[in-house]
């Protein structure tokens, strides 16, 4: 084999022309692959991010069958605290009890469909980045005085805000379900997220008030849960199923993680890793047809060559080893360079971001942000060298089956 | 009476090329003793590179027996007729044919590599022969840096070095000057007389029939002569 590799390898180099360009097709494919899978996974990553430290949690406590009907009246009892309480004896979970209904906001020129978010602000923050996201003005307060009337505060998107054309301060009234039904409010903080969609429908007061207007005192929907370690998932879902049996046995409170609350976020994990193969399967046939082309032409320009090994008793199998073995090295060296070019811009990009400023709107439709960060991980790094080696492999074996079919009587005698 | 190393047995060939049919060999029999220096003659398509084929098993009869060391190569398999040729024959091509990026002394161990020797024995035997062949100071130039004449010489190492039982030359002089073939076939026949190196020619170089022992010439496709000549 060793021979062979040499062989092999000087024969690159005697056609070093053909195997550069041969290499700088794979180097600038995979390259690119590497750009656009990072790409997608961080495009993906950071929605999936978003999503769960706005609203999902990486898990929530639900009232039995809520996911299904999501209606106020199923509802889970005490305010939510013995189950705040059971959750956070895992170590680094942190629970917030919510009271989540439907609503109508007004303002003295528009109104508004309205998620009507009841939250502790204090507990809310450890749970949700949505305080953080405050461009002016607090989260709700128990009262915000302006003018003559003391109100209750309540947090609204900044689309929100533009739809309804207030600012901190303004009065707003909500209408929602329920024998109360009726409220008067002070917009006491604007928020935006990286997602317009949420901005234009969410708003937050405080839990005592949601639930006086929704009319279900001490009641809450959601218990959601954000962990320092997410990777602990799995484990802190049965922790929470066994530990809310034990302590809860007559609620029966669903136990769900995100990926099961918004199937479609989940299915779009799947997604891009079907779309990663799509990806590098485009690029790799490319490359094949490359790999394939320069082998064929070296295979036409040394059939003499290949005849005389022939005739000197060099075994078939062993002249295809040959072949593949140009192929491969040839691939092992463009992927060795494509990674050397194409990690370091992957991970530099990581780093600093794409600015996405421009196309800013579209991608806050999708809870992206304006800047995206590219991802990539071992996997995606592993794979093309993966995939590439098998393509050097397929690709060589025509132009190898040539090799191995020439008579060497023909062969020797090859102008 | 000497070991029959290579025999053909009412060997034809018969090409075909869509409709057309060429007979270029017609139910020749031969036998190749150890220790022949010998030349198949003929003018051009003749059937003396096509009986050089058959003989050193690189292609098949239509009909008829090819028989290398006793041993019938008419139904073996591709694989065992490569072994054979490795074992048993050596090969010097008109053309030089050696691995242009291997050097003199690399090509020469391919085929001792080919025949599973140790590194350090195909190295040493190797040198050995391209010094023989005084080619010494040339074993770690590659091809490219040779003349014809000392490829062709590098070409003879390689065929003898894996010490077969017969080496079948291909027109080997055609490509090289007066001078140089004449050394050419000095230096095969000090191979033939010291060692004893069983050396079988196609050709119809004038020169190399001056020295072949024996002369074998094809008139289409059949044996018109077969003439031993003293030496």
């Amino acid at each position: 084999m060793g021979t062979l590799l040499v062989i092999a390898w000087r024969n690159l180099l005697r056609g070093w022309r053909r195997s550069a360009v041969v290499m700088l097709a794979i180097t600038v494919g995979l390259s690119a692959c590497l750009l656009m899978v990072g790409w997608s996974h961080g495009l993906l990553r950071q929605m999936i991010d978003n999503a769960v430290s706005t609203r999902l949690g990486h898990l929530a406590v639900l009232a039995h069958d809520y996911q299904k009907n999501p209606d106020v009246q199923r509802n889970l009892p005490d305010g939510g605290r013995a189950i705040v309480a059971e959750l956070e004896r895992f170590p680094g979970a942190h629970a917030s009890a919510r009271i989540v209904g439907d609503g109508l906001l007004q303002s003295a020129r528009r109104s508004s469909r309205v998620v009507l978010v009841g939250v502790d602000p204090m507990r809310e923050a450890r749970v949700s980045t949505v305080s953080r996201a405050l461009i002016e003005g607090r989260m709700p307060l128990a009262v915000v005085t302006t003018g003559s009337r003391r109100l209750p505060g309540m947090a609204i998107g900044a689309a929100m805000a533009e739809r309804l054309r207030v600012k901190v301060g303004d009065k707003v009234v909500v209408h929602a379900p329920g024998e109360v039904g009726l409220g008067a409010y002070r917009v006491s903080g604007i928020f935006r997220t990286s997602s317009s969609e949420f901005d234009r429908s969410h708003a937050y007061l405080r839990i005592e008030d949601a639930q006086r207007l929704l009319s279900v005192p001490d009641r809450v929907t959601e218990v959601a849960v954000l962990l320092d370690d997410p990777d602990r998932l799995p484990e802190f879902q049965a922790f929470a199923t066994s530990a809310l049996a034990a302590a809860l046995p007559d609620a029966a409170p669903d136990v769900l993680t995100w990926k099961e609350r918004e199937p479609r976020l989940a299915a779009m994990l799947g997604l891009m890793a079907d779309l990663t193969w799509i990806i590098y399967g485009a690029v790799f046939v490319a490359m094949a047809f490359g790999i394939a082309n320069a082998l064929l032409m070296m295979v036409y320009e040394r059939i003499r060559e290949f005849g005389m090994l022939r005739a000197l008793g060099l075994q078939s199998s062993r002249l295809l080893a040959l072949v593949l073995l140009e192929s491969i090295v040839m691939t092992v060296f463009g992927t060795l360079i494509g990674l050397a070019v194409g990690l370091p811009i992957v991970l530099w990009l990581g780093h600093v971001g794409i600015d996405l400023t421009s196309f800013a709107n579209d991608l806050t439709e999708f809870g992206i942000g304006t800047t995206v960060y590219t991802r990539i991980e071992l996997r995606d790094v592993l794979l093309p060298v993966v995939v590439a080696l098998v393509t050097a492999v397929l690709a060589a074996l025509w132009p190898a089956w040539k090799a191995v079919r020439l008579r060497p009587a023909e062969a020797i005698r090859h102008i | 009476m000497a070991r029959r190393i290579l025999e053909a047995v009412e060997a034809t060939k018969v090409y075909r090329a869509g409709a057309l049919e060429t007979r270029a060999l017609d139910a020749v029999s031969i036998a190749i003793e150890g220790g022949e220096f010998s030349a198949l003659c003929g003018p051009s398509g003749s059937g003396k590179t096509t009986l050089l084929n058959l003989l050193g098993t690189l292609d098949r009869p239509t009909s008829g027996r090819i028989l290398v060391d006793g041993e019938d190569t008419t139904e073996m398999g591709e694989a065992a007729r490569a072994e054979l040729r490795l074992r048993k024959l050596g090969f010097v091509f008109q053309s030089y044919n050696l691995v242009p990026v291997l050097s003199a002394v690399e090509n020469v161990e391919f085929v001792l590599l080919l025949q599973g020797l140790p590194r350090a024995e195909r190295r040493a035997r190797a040198l050995r022969y391209l010094d023989e062949l005084g080619l010494g100071e040339l074993a770690h130039k590659r091809p490219g840096e040779m003349s014809g004449g000392q490829q062709q010489r590098v070409a003879v190492a390689r065929a003898i070095a894996s010490e077969p039982e017969i080496v079948l030359a291909d027109e080997p002089t055609a490509n090289l000057d007066s001078k140089t073939a004449e050394d050419l076939l000095h230096l095969m026949l000090r191979m033939n007389q010291d060692r004893g190196v069983t050396f079988l020619f196609s050709t119809h170089d004038p020169r190399v029939m001056a020295h072949a022992r024996r002369i074998v010439r094809l008139v289409d496709g059949k044996i018109a002569s077969d003439e031993l000549r003293s030496p």
